[in-house]
């Protein structure tokens, strides 16, 4: 190997070490949203047979217009931001609008999705009460999510299958995340946390797979309920409070 | 950021196909998967933390809202998304009426006992990422994929549309460039 090549590889050996320079959680969050109204606009674009469809979501960007730049900002604040309580209301007309079993199980996916994401950024900015805070709305989440699942097993057991499997994927996934996110934490607390959040999304799949109570078709509950509220409809979300 | 190995192209597909369908699950996935990697080279790239966000949105944007543009044909759909995230990087430069080069001015690069050679151990990363910029397009490019992202060179070459024999010969002038230019500022 002569002296060049020698000089050459060692430069390409510290251009490997060079770190990765990481996108913030709030980019992340608002690539995330944009990109999930670009998509939702796009199949809507595509669907031409579901004109109730197209409605609503014309409604809803109407809303979203109307609203303004506030709640465009709120979309992608974080559990520490002044806006934080906007998205909650935000959320909570997302789940409004969501009617078909598949609709609320959506919502109640990506909700559980976002409040990890924000759980990741707080750990990440040392606030272990409001990560504690988003990993409890993750666990909710994913509980109303599989009570969807579970209210389907009657009436469409074809879907409810459909779901379930979803739900697990998501929830290995979640469980993957967490599982990284616990291995760079050296926090007692917030290792607890994120190891009571991993059992309590493991709960949910159990939920999902028990079978509704015959008393019309109702989902049983679960020890994890917290009462009124956390049925299978799409409910108000979970966002937690400050 | 994970490594981009075939594997990740190969379970592309049936998500592909799932985000053609309206399926959002998948789309996320695909998100999450390729937002950290398109971010960090789009940054390499520009070094501005903003430029690089509304970039690598951009890009996630267009990859998975055109995906009828895409035909799995033996291009992986990561190279058609870091196509993307190229394109996206030169509009913007056209945009921008010319190419924008942090200053090197601001580095400081350590000098080695022996002024023929660089102190490699010794460059910041900082110092790295500038006089990288100072490089051509390509050269910038098949650095970028092949050591920051960790690519192969034949995952590089699909990317770059280039034979991989082409991208070996690619790189050996950057990195000889990158010296040059490391070295030019150890003399000045």
């Amino acid at each position: 190997m002569t002296p060049e090549v020698q000089r050459l590889e060692r430069l390409a050996e510290r251009l490997r070490s060079v770190d990765p320079v990481m996108p913030s959680p709030g980019a992340k969050i608002r690539g995330w949203n944009l990109v999930l109204a670009a998509v939702e606009q796009s199949a809507s674009g595509r669907s031409r047979s579901h004109p109730v469809r197209r409605l609503v979501l014309a409604a809803v960007a109407a809303a979203v217009l109307l609203v303004g730049g506030a709640v465009a900002a709120s979309a992608d604040s974080l559990p520490d931001s002044a806006l934080y309580p906007l998205k909650a209301v935000v959320e909570n007309v997302r789940g409004a609008l969501a009617f078909s079993p598949s609709d609320k199980f959506a919502y109640h996916l990506d909700l559980a999705r976002t409040r990890l994401t924000e759980a990741e950024a707080m750990i990440a900015r040392h606030r272990l009460d409001l990560a504690g805070q988003a990993l409890s709305g993750l666990n909710d989440q994913l509980n109303q999510a599989a009570l969807v699942v579970q209210a389907e097993q009657l009436s469409d057991p074809a879907l409810a299958a459909s779901l379930e499997n979803r739900l697990v994927q998501a929830i290995a996934m979640h469980d993957q995340q967490l599982a990284g996110l616990q291995g760079q934490v050296t926090n007692p607390a917030a290792i607890a946390a994120i190891t009571q959040a991993r059992d309590r999304a493991a709960q949910a799949l159990q939920t999902a797979a028990k079978p509704t109570s015959s008393d019309g078709g109702k989902p049983s509950t679960t020890s994890s309920d917290k009462g009124p509220g956390n049925g299978a409809s799409a409910t108000p979300h979970t966002t937690p409070k400050h | 950021m994970q490594p981009l190995g075939k594997a990740a192209s190969d379970d592309d597909r049936p998500l592909i196909e799932r985000v053609r369908r309206g399926d959002q699950d998948a789309a996320r996935i695909l998100y999450e998967r390729y937002f950290d990697r398109i971010y960090n080279y789009v940054y390499a790239r520009l070094g501005r933390a903003e430029d690089a966000e509304d970039l690598a949105i951009d890009t996630m944007t267009r990859s998975l809202t055109r995906l009828d543009l895409f035909r799995d044909q033996g291009v992986a759909f990561s190279s058609w998304v870091y196509r993307i995230a190229h394109n996206a990087t030169i509009d913007h430069y056209r945009r921008q009426g010319k190419a924008i080069l942090v200053p090197l001015e601001s580095a400081t690069v350590p000098v080695s006992a022996d002024p023929s050679e660089l102190a490699v151990d010794q460059l910041s990363n900082d110092d790295l990422r500038e006089a990288l910029r100072a490089l051509t397009d390509e050269q910038q490019q098949v650095l970028i994929l092949r050591f920051f992202q960790d690519l192969t060179a034949a995952q590089a070459a699909r990317i770059m549309g280039k034979s991989v024999g082409a991208v070996q010969a690619l790189q050996h002038r950057a990195l000889g460039s990158l010296e040059r230019v490391l070295h030019g500022r150890t003399n000045n």
